[in-house]
């Protein structure tokens, strides 16, 4: 027995009349059009993020001035703030150029990598920034802990009280607690966006890839 | 651009747009995304086309733009309900009285390709437009091996889609 799909075959090419046909002047008009592609969209998420974090790193503080910071700690934030420039621009170039990498005339697996690479190196940079804005953070609680002369009286209230290592315990507590929420968002609010936009790409990537084995 | 590369490339499109509505129909179960499909893979086409030297065939080259904006960078807009008061372009019966058995078999084929994964249809697609399996292979990038095996289980899939 023929198989089904050399049946199909046989028949393929008469069916042509079957299909639509377009003028010269309507592909004309088509190839103005704007493209709704998803690596457009990844692309304009991505700029959006690399703007969020940016930006974030470069509001000024009401408090920071006012903070009795120590030499020490100046230095510290100061570092912090060149490392995090170094890896922004690290990140924007990498992205820039994997963008560039992507084109429709690749074959289909290299374009998906290239593609999901893209999508990779803006994630990383969003991990780190947040990592940093932890560290910095963390930085700053204890900065505030030692030097702050509001927390020093919370401190010493603590210290008379009959159980201090409880309090010290429940305020880190707490701390960690806030930032694993706020962790658990932003992871939320990724797994939202892209599960829409690269769904269908990482399940034919996986696709490709089981072909290799 | 130049109006003389505007005027070459719509001219070849036009002549071979046959490719990009079979993909499309491939693709898509309605007329609105249908058409979307088209406009995208024709965006495409035209971002890509400075870059085309030549050397390869403007059909061939098409191949890989449109399955690929179809694959990778389509997306499927919400309104595409299942219909079929569309969805073959290529095989639709005309009437219920009209039995052509061969006619009816052609057509539950194609619908059981339509349920494929988007891989899969690629490399139907490749095939039903009698490309060799080094073509097949080169455009999706697997192996021409893996082209082989990898046709050879859609066979056995289609074959369990038309008889459960």
């Amino acid at each position: 027995m023929m198989d089904e799909l050399e049946l199909l075959k046989k028949d393929w090419q008469n069916k042509e009349e079957h299909l639509p046909k377009l003028s010269y002047d309507e592909i004309y008009k088509m190839i103005w059009k704007k493209s709704s592609s998803i690596v457009k969209w990844i692309f304009y998420i991505s700029i959006i993020e690399f703007m969020f974090w940016i930006i974030l790193g470069n509001i000024p503080f009401k408090g920071d001035d006012q903070l009795a910071s120590t030499k020490y700690t100046n230095l510290i934030a100061s570092i912090f703030e060149y490392i995090s420039y170094a890896i922004t621009l690290f990140f924007v170039v990498k992205f820039y150029l994997n963008y560039r990498k992507i084109t429709t005339d690749d074959s289909s697996r290299k374009l998906i990598k290239n593609i999901l690479k893209v999508r990779k190196t803006v994630m990383q940079y969003v991990w780190t920034s947040l990592s940093l804005v932890g560290i910095s953070l963390f930085i700053l609680m204890t900065e505030m802990i030692f030097f702050e002369p509001d927390f020093r009286q919370i401190i010493d209230k603590a210290s008379s009280a009959e159980y201090p290592w409880l309090i010290y315990i429940l305020f880190f507590v707490s701390l960690l607690i806030l930032m694993a929420v706020v962790v658990g968002l932003i992871w939320l609010f990724y797994r939202l966006v892209y599960g829409i936009l690269l769904k269908r790409l990482n399940a034919n990537y996986k696709e490709l890839k089981k072909l290799e084995v | 651009m130049n109006k003389e590369l505007e005027h070459k490339f719509v001219t070849e499109l036009e002549s071979n747009q046959n490719i990009v509505h079979k993909v499309c129909s491939l693709y898509t179960n309605d007329r609105d995304s249908h058409n979307d499909l088209f406009q995208e893979i024709t965006i495409q086409l035209w971002k890509a086309y400075p870059k085309f030297r030549g050397d390869a065939k403007f059909s061939t080259w098409m191949y890989r733009v449109a399955l690929n904006t179809a694959i990778t960078l389509y997306r499927k807009s919400k309104r595409s309900v299942k219909t079929q008061d569309f969805d073959a372009v290529i095989y639709k019966i005309k009437t219920d009285e009209y039995d052509d058995t061969e006619e009816r078999q052609l057509k539950l084929i194609y619908d059981a390709v339509k349920q494929l994964g988007d891989i899969d249809k690629a490399l139907v697609f490749l095939y039903l437009e009698d490309k060799n399996y080094a073509e097949i292979a080169a455009t999706i990038g697997i192996t021409e091996v893996n082209a082989r095996v990898k046709m050879n289980r859609i066979k056995n899939k289609l074959k369990t889609i038309l008889n459960p």
